[in-house]
């Protein structure tokens, strides 16, 4: 385990000086996430200039699902994103060799490689919206809920990071398709709504069978109605079930990964 | 004349055909749309519960306004023209043309032509799912004089698209890589160009700015003629005026560009 911690440390490293020497490719990729981030608040603002409620949620509300959202979406940017996108080329390129002649869990070696300080500096951003709708509502969460709401970021990590795995991982089956981290960002637009504006078949499709509404839905509620055991189970078993998806669909892959010749 | 219209017409013969070849990422990005879609009907159908009309349309007129902006985006926006003139840059492949009786930009456009009308057309066949679908909610008006001047509408529409993606292009003769300044003006495009919520929402004042900027007319311009959130065929005159001076503006920009761009380049090998 302190193996692992002390490679992820040197990337860690690695990747904070790989910043300093780019630095303008730093504030480049900052500005951009933080327009993408806008843009999303921009259209829940100008929706509530128009109406009182969405699915029953007010506007602080939703801001405040909105932010959570967009804070696990910038954890997984800032984390792994740029490591598992390269995976995805990789692959398709057979550069993937590289990783697979290193002393370690191949998964976590290529998909922990890099870290993107711009992603993580607009985690302080969407935490600050979190706060800022918090401070709104007048919510005064107890050390408990924050706990709860950060376990539950933890395991709304874990599923993007799964459903991210799972996307590139098609790359090991079908070596033409590019784009498919296009799924990924598709979905987890549904991660912007309420969980009460699902019914019938989308509640069935994006509530049931693909967590993507639970990873913001659940967080939100807690720091909105205190903690709620059903919630954090089903985000806990969601988060488990997807990471062992991820990891074994993986694995089949790797097993086809025949390299490529040059 | 005719010999160098030739030229352009094989130009977008080979885009048709590449296009077709292509077809398995327009089905991938078809798809995606479809997603998107249903996220937008979930939205706007839970914002819709709580007042009947918004900024004075229906929930039929708002998802008849997005599924027209989704077709318009294949029919006359430009997906990846950016980086793929940036590749041709970066690569050398653009010497070529800087040694035959080829002008790079008409080139460019002819193939970009050909694309969108592939695009454009195959788009229709997943809406022949959506449709029956959604047939209940769609509502488009029926003046002739908006077909009419939504055609020209488009076609500057589609001019404005690739002349914006053919200057973010030319970006590469001073920067190695184009990807974070093309993301950048997605975002901008994708607020100001009303992809994300129709700009009449937007408060008065803002919306009278935007309307005299560029990105209005990429998109939301033609798809607001066609749906009926412009009335006034007065306000469409006025539109087209400002629309081609930015048709205008923009290909001088391009030119500018290009000629300043090709003296920073260094043509190395064969």
């Amino acid at each position: 385990m302190t193996h692992y911690l002390q490679i992820w440390l040197a990337s860690a490293r690695y990747s904070v000086t790989r910043t300093l020497m780019f630095r303008f490719d730093f504030f480049l990729w900052a500005t951009v996430e933080l327009l993408w981030m806008s843009v999303n608040l921009l259209l829940i603002s100008v929706i509530y200039e128009h109406t009182t409620s969405i699915a029953g949620w007010t506007k602080y509300e939703m801001l405040l699902l909105v932010g959570t959202s967009l804070l696990v979406q910038r954890f997984l940017m800032g984390f792994f994103w740029s490591s598992i996108f390269e995976m995805g080329r990789n692959i398709r390129s057979g550069h993937f060799d590289y990783f697979l002649a290193q002393p370690g869990n191949i998964l976590f070696m290529a998909s922990t490689r890099k870290i993107d300080l711009d992603g993580l500096a607009n985690s302080l951003v969407a935490m600050g919206v979190v706060a800022y709708a918090a401070h709104k509502l007048g919510l005064h969460p107890s050390a408990w809920d924050l706990l709860a709401y950060a376990l539950m970021i933890v395991c709304g990590l874990a599923i993007h990071y799964s459903m991210l795995v799972l996307s590139i991982s098609l790359a090991f089956w079908i070596t033409s398709a590019q784009g498919m981290e296009g799924i990924y960002f598709t979905l987890s637009e549904f991660s912007r709504l309420p969980r009460e504006a699902f019914k019938g078949l989308a509640s069935l499709a994006f509530v049931w069978l693909l967590p993507v509404v639970v990873v913001s839905n659940a967080p939100a509620r807690t720091l909105l109605h205190g903690i709620e055991p059903r919630w954090i189970l089903a985000l806990v078993a969601a988060a488990s079930l997807w990471l062992g998806a991820a990891i074994f669909v993986f694995n089949r892959g790797l097993k086809r990964y025949s390299s490529a010749s040059s | 004349m005719f010999a160098s219209l030739t030229k352009y017409r094989h130009a977008f013969l080979l885009g048709l055909q590449s296009n077709l070849v292509y077809r398995a990422n327009f089905a991938v990005r078809g798809f995606f749309s479809l997603f998107h879609l249903t996220v937008v009907f979930i939205l706007w159908g839970a914002a819709y519960a709580g007042s009947p009309s918004i900024g004075g349309f229906s929930f039929g007129q708002t998802l008849t306004y997005f599924l027209v902006m989704l077709v318009m985006q294949f029919f006359v926006g430009a997906f990846n023209e950016d980086y793929q003139i940036s590749e041709e840059i970066r690569n050398g492949l653009i010497n070529q043309f800087l040694l035959k009786p080829i002008n790079y930009f008409l080139y460019r456009f002819s193939i970009f032509v050909a694309a969108r009308l592939v695009t454009g057309v195959l788009i229709l066949l997943p809406l022949l799912v959506a449709v029956p679908l959604l047939h209940d909610y769609l509502t488009l008006p029926h003046d002739l004089w908006r077909i009419a001047l939504a055609v020209p509408a488009m076609a500057l529409s589609a001019v404005i698209q690739f002349s914006i993606a053919y200057c973010f292009g030319m970006l590469t003769f001073w920067f190695l890589d184009i990807q974070g300044f093309v993301i950048l003006s997605m975002a901008v495009e994708s607020i100001l160009g009303g992809q994300m919520f129709p700009l009449d929402l937007l408060p008065a004042g803002v919306f009278r700015v935007a309307q005299f900027l560029p990105f209005y007319y990429q998109t939301y311009f033609p798809v607001a003629i066609l749906t009926g959130r412009i009335h006034d065929i007065a306000v469409v005159w006025q539109g087209l005026g400002i629309q081609l001076g930015w048709v205008l503006l923009l290909l001088g920009l391009n030119q500018i560009l290009w000629t300043r761009g090709l003296r920073r380049h260094t043509a190395v090998g064969g």
